[in-house]
């Protein structure tokens, strides 16, 4: 009877048993396997290769190379001091730290180093410590440098777009990342072979407008720029003038993408800042263009109109200067131009009035973004209508009291030399994705802002300005450029700068039929010479001159340069020097108001080129 | 005696026993083979081991088979006064070996011997062998003194080494004994009483085990310390579901659970070859116990019957506590699960017990 007992009493716990088994194996498995995944499984993280950025013609601009994170898992290490020791020296870390962090750690994985070079990470693998590893990552490798700084931005150190093209696609060029899901024992040793694998994809690749050649001739004329003027900055932007792709943008001071000053903020951000695009600044006589296009296009001036400058006007009872004081005298309309005189284009814009006036600037995007592929970009600055006196009137028509950015300046530029039609400034033009298929491609859209017979006198204007006038030293013998100088007064706190200039020229050629336009600014110049067709014009020739020997494009005219010595003026009476510069075909830039030379540029017995400009100072 | 020879041996439980003595070499070389390769630099160190004790065991369980049970009657002394012995030879410096902060293994030049697995053999031999000459004084008290005191000198000893898991199945074993014996229920009281107010008493005793008590009830307040262990058993159980993952496939045995090869080989059983797995075992397990329940119903005499009814509640004991264990039934304490965990001495020890089941059918008059 016992026996019975005791046996039933043992199989029934038996039973309750299997019944708890099953509870635990069957019905709590779900919940069991999720966390149980959480140890049996090591997520090593596969970071997605971000996506090219290429020129026009597929160089690469911004590359990866393979960097390496070093871990340890201390659990792993055997001996740690040699892998403290080993490491400090090779990364040149702290043994101490090193070893302390090793020995207390009570986490799975320490990370010792990351963004270590190929180099550093091939000796640490030779070397094969118990518990060190190495995982390799991909990280922005610029084989141009310094090229492109502000147009590309940078990558914060996890390699996510910050600013620049790489900010603006970020979601582009970022890729998906991958997994590797390792199995690994309680000490988180690998057990070979069984693991899943997730492939990273890598982001897609951006073709940019940029041609990597130009850039380089850019690149080069700024720094030349910045050294001869000393300025705080020289800036360059090259643009196709039919449709407003960037071909090159560059600035000066800049700085090594492969080694960013990520430890100076404050420098990083002031160098990185693309200050075409997000920075606005007062035109001055590049601005004189739009005046000019808008009233020939209103039927308001045309070749036979003519007028007079005494050295001033007075509008609305305030006496406005011409930069000349003593005056232009009687010139037409080409003339003007030439001149760059201020009257000229006061008369111009009270002409039209500040409604048809508005009207046309706002057609070539004037106070509003232009809409280029880039983050921060600035509308510049137009007064409002309603507020706009005749006096600010008469400014803005040669350039003064409105604010653009020289992105949207030289898009404008190109509108009116290009037949009229307006162009959107763009860096991207195609995007595909690492499968090859195309996911973006840029479509251009344009309206008529101008008429072709408008757009044709304009290019006829401007080609006098290089040919005959002011914008001498953006020329290139044997080709037809036209251009356009631009010096302007800084405004510092709302009151004008004293001896604080930004120096511009903007350019286009073949001037026919234009292909590239040029915008060169130089932010204070340090030196004496502050004009633009000083300062900015020379690095234009220099660019232009390339491009058309990189482009094989031939000369148009037979143009056999005659060579003249410089006259030593200093001493002279200014007339006599007017009349002795004009006797040897050479044109001039005066700065002060004196009746004697003080001194030229170049000094006298220098030989120059016919038809160059040379700076008076009295 | 030879006279006596009739029967044969019990075929069904011993093919069972071989069966989950060699399914036990399986499982320790699948669940111990990772830490094996790790800890001493060879996978094969469990697997060896265990086949070493499955051969002694096999040999011992023949030999015993051969013997006739009721010799051990007489012997009866002998083998209390050697499990005592043993016993206390695990104190002595030298002989004595500490592991895991317990002494309780016996060094000896090949092997080290777990001293409590042959004394609760030896306890049921000799409780057996007590109650069968005085079956009529288990109605008083003074009658199951000397079972009680007998039991509880090997309960004390083994307090001491510290192992409360075995103690605590030699009590309980102690209490089937009596029970079979005819002891009164008011006398189990009794002794109950005091003996469950021990168990509070012990448990304070030795701050880890409160830990563990709690660590019982909430294992996952406390995943990576006290809960450890249980919450590791959970996960290969729970990972094995209904089916397993298949054999070798566990992931809990690269030294995520600790114990693996031993107190815990369940639940890599439940991993691999999952609850199907587990509940075939454990209809296994009822079967040699049923065996023994069959073989104590028929035995000649009442040596016999109640030894035949000792090894079958010791074997039933075992088990349960282990199962109880991995399941989170009960507290986590550790205890081989007999014929499969890795263990020279408990293999060895459960062979003799088949052995003895065996001859006490082969020796037996009742077939």
């Amino acid at each position: 009877m016992r026996l019975l007992i005791a046996y039933l009493s043992i199989a029934f716990i038996f039973i309750l048993l299997a019944v708890r088994l099953f509870v635990v194996c069957v019905a709590d498995s779900d919940f069991l396997v999720q966390r149980g995944n959480e140890q049996w499984y090591r997520d090593l993280p596969l970071k997605a290769a971000r996506g090219e950025i290429t020129d026009r013609y597929g160089n690469v601009i911004v590359g990866n190379k393979s960097v390496y994170t070093v871990y340890v898992r201390p659990r792993s290490v055997t001996d740690p001091q040699k892998v403290a020791h080993a490491l400090s020296v090779l990364l040149d870390l702290d043994e101490q730290k090193l070893y302390a962090k090793i020995t207390s750690s009570t986490v799975g994985e320490i990370t010792v180093k990351k963004n270590v070079a190929p180099k550093e990470a091939n000796r640490i693998r030779e070397m094969a410590i118990d518990g060190v590893y190495l995982t390799s990552d991909s990280q922005r490798d610029y084989p141009y440098s310094e090229y492109l700084a502000q147009v590309v931005g940078y990558t914060n150190i996890d390699n996510e777009g910050q600013n620049g093209l790489e900010g603006y696609y970020d979601k582009m060029l970022k890729g998906v990342d991958g997994a590797l899901l390792v199995e690994s024992d309680n000490k988180g040793s690998e057990i070979s072979p069984l693991y899943s694998y997730v492939s990273p994809i890598k982001g897609a690749q951006l073709t940019t407008t940029i041609d990597i050649n130009v850039q380089a001739f850019c690149e080069n004329a700024i720094k030349v720029a910045k050294a001869q003027w000393n300025c705080k900055r020289a800036s360059m932007i090259v643009m196709d003038v039919n449709d407003g792709g960037i071909v090159a943008m560059c600035s000066t001071p800049t700085y090594d993408l492969n080694s960013l000053p990520r430890n100076d903020i404050n420098m990083l951000n002031a160098y990185s800042k693309n200050s075409m695009i997000v920075d606005v600044y007062e035109p001055g006589s590049t601005f004189k263009i739009f005046t000019t296009a808008l009233c020939i296009e209103y039927g308001k001036v045309n070749e036979n109109s003519r007028f007079y400058c005494p050295g001033y006007r007075i509008v609305d009872g305030q006496r406005i200067k011409c930069w000349r004081s003593k005056g232009h005298g009687s010139q037409d309309l080409s003339e003007g131009v030439m001149n760059s005189c201020n009257c000229v284009f006061m008369d111009l814009a009270l002409s039209m009035g500040v409604e048809k006036f508005y009207q046309g600037l706002r057609k070539f995007g004037f106070g509003a973004k232009t809409g280029i592929d880039f983050f921060g970009e600035s509308s510049g600055l137009l007064m409002r209508e309603s507020s706009v006196k005749t006096v600010d009137l008469a400014r803005i028509g040669f350039g003064q009291a409105v604010a653009v950015t020289p992105v949207q300046l030289l898009s404008s530029v190109c509108a009116t030399v290009n037949g009229g039609y307006s162009v959107k400034p763009h860096f991207v033009t195609k995007i595909s994705n690492t499968y090859g298929n195309i996911i973006y491609n840029y479509e251009k859209t344009t309206e008529r802002i101008l008429s072709e017979s408008t757009s044709k006198k304009m290019r006829e204007l401007l080609e006098n300005v290089v040919s005959k006038g002011s914008g001498k030293k953006a020329g290139v013998s044997g080709y037809r450029i036209g251009g356009k100088t631009g010096t302007a007064q800084k405004y510092e706190n709302g009151v004008i700068a004293q001896g604080k200039y930004v120096s511009s020229f903007v350019g286009f050629a073949p001037a026919d039929e234009p292909k590239y336009a040029i915008l060169m600014i130089v932010d204070e110049p340090s030196s004496y010479a502050y004009y633009g067709s000083i300062v900015a014009a020379p690095a234009v020739s220099d660019v232009f001159s390339k491009i058309f020997e990189y482009e094989k494009i031939e000369p148009t005219m037979s143009e056999s340069i005659e060579y003249t010595d410089m006259p030593n003026l200093e001493g002279v009476s200014y007339s006599e020097a007017v009349k002795l510069l004009k006797s040897r075909s050479l044109n001039f830039e005066v700065q002060g108001e004196g009746d004697i030379v003080i001194s030229t540029l170049p000094l006298g017995g220098e030989r120059i080129a016919k038809g160059d400009v040379v700076l008076l100072r009295t | 005696m030879e006279n006596s020879k009739k029967n044969g041996i019990d075929w069904i439980l011993t093919l069972s026993t071989l069966g989950l003595l060699v399914f036990g070499c399986v499982m320790v070389h699948s669940a111990g083979s990772y830490q094996a390769k790790v800890w001493y630099g060879n996978e094969y160190y469990y697997l060896f081991k265990q086949v070493l004790g499955v051969i002694l065991g096999i040999f011992a369980m023949f030999a015993l088979s051969l013997f006739d049970y009721k010799k051990l009657k007489k012997l009866r002394w002998i083998i209390y006064i050697t499990s005592v012995v043993l016993l206390i030879l695990v104190f002595v410096p030298g002989i004595g070996v500490e592991n895991y902060g317990a002494k309780r293994w016996i060094k000896f030049p090949l092997f080290t011997l777990q001293s409590s697995e042959i004394a609760k053999v030896g306890f049921v031999i000799f409780a057996s062998a007590y109650m069968s000459e005085n079956y009529e004084k288990m109605t008083t008290f003074k009658g199951i003194l000397p079972v009680l005191i007998s039991g509880g000198v090997i309960c004390a000893l083994i307090i001491l080494e510290p192992n409360m898991s075995i103690t605590v199945c030699v009590a309980i074993v102690m209490f089937c004994m009596l029970f079979i014996g005819g002891a009164r229920i008011k006398h189990f009281v009794c002794i109950g009483a005091p003996a469950l107010l021990a168990v509070p008493a012990l448990i304070i005793a030795e701050p880890y085990r409160m830990k563990r008590l709690i660590a019982f009830l909430n294992p996952w307040e406390s995943p990576l310390e006290e809960g450890y262990q249980l919450v590791q058993s959970y996960y290969s159980l729970g990972s094995g579901g209904m089916f397993g993952l298949g054999l070798f496939n566990s992931r809990q045995k690269y030294l995520f659970l600790p114990f693996a090869e031993s107190d815990f080989i369940l639940s890599i059983i439940g991993e691999e070859l999952g609850w199907l797995g587990c509940a075939c075992l454990i209809s296994v397990y009822v079967l040699v116990v049923s065996r023994a329940f069959k073989i104590a119903k028929k035995a000649s005499d009442r040596f016999g019957a109640y030894l035949a009814y000792g090894i079958g509640c010791l074997i039933s004991v075992q088990v349960i506590i282990n199962i109880a264990v991995v399941s989170g039934s009960i507290p986590p304490t550790g205890l081989p699960l007999p014929f499969v965990s890795s263990g020279t001495s408990s293999i060895i020890a459960f062979c003799c017990a088949i052995g003895i089941l065996n001859s006490i059918k082969r020796y037996g008059d009742a077939y």
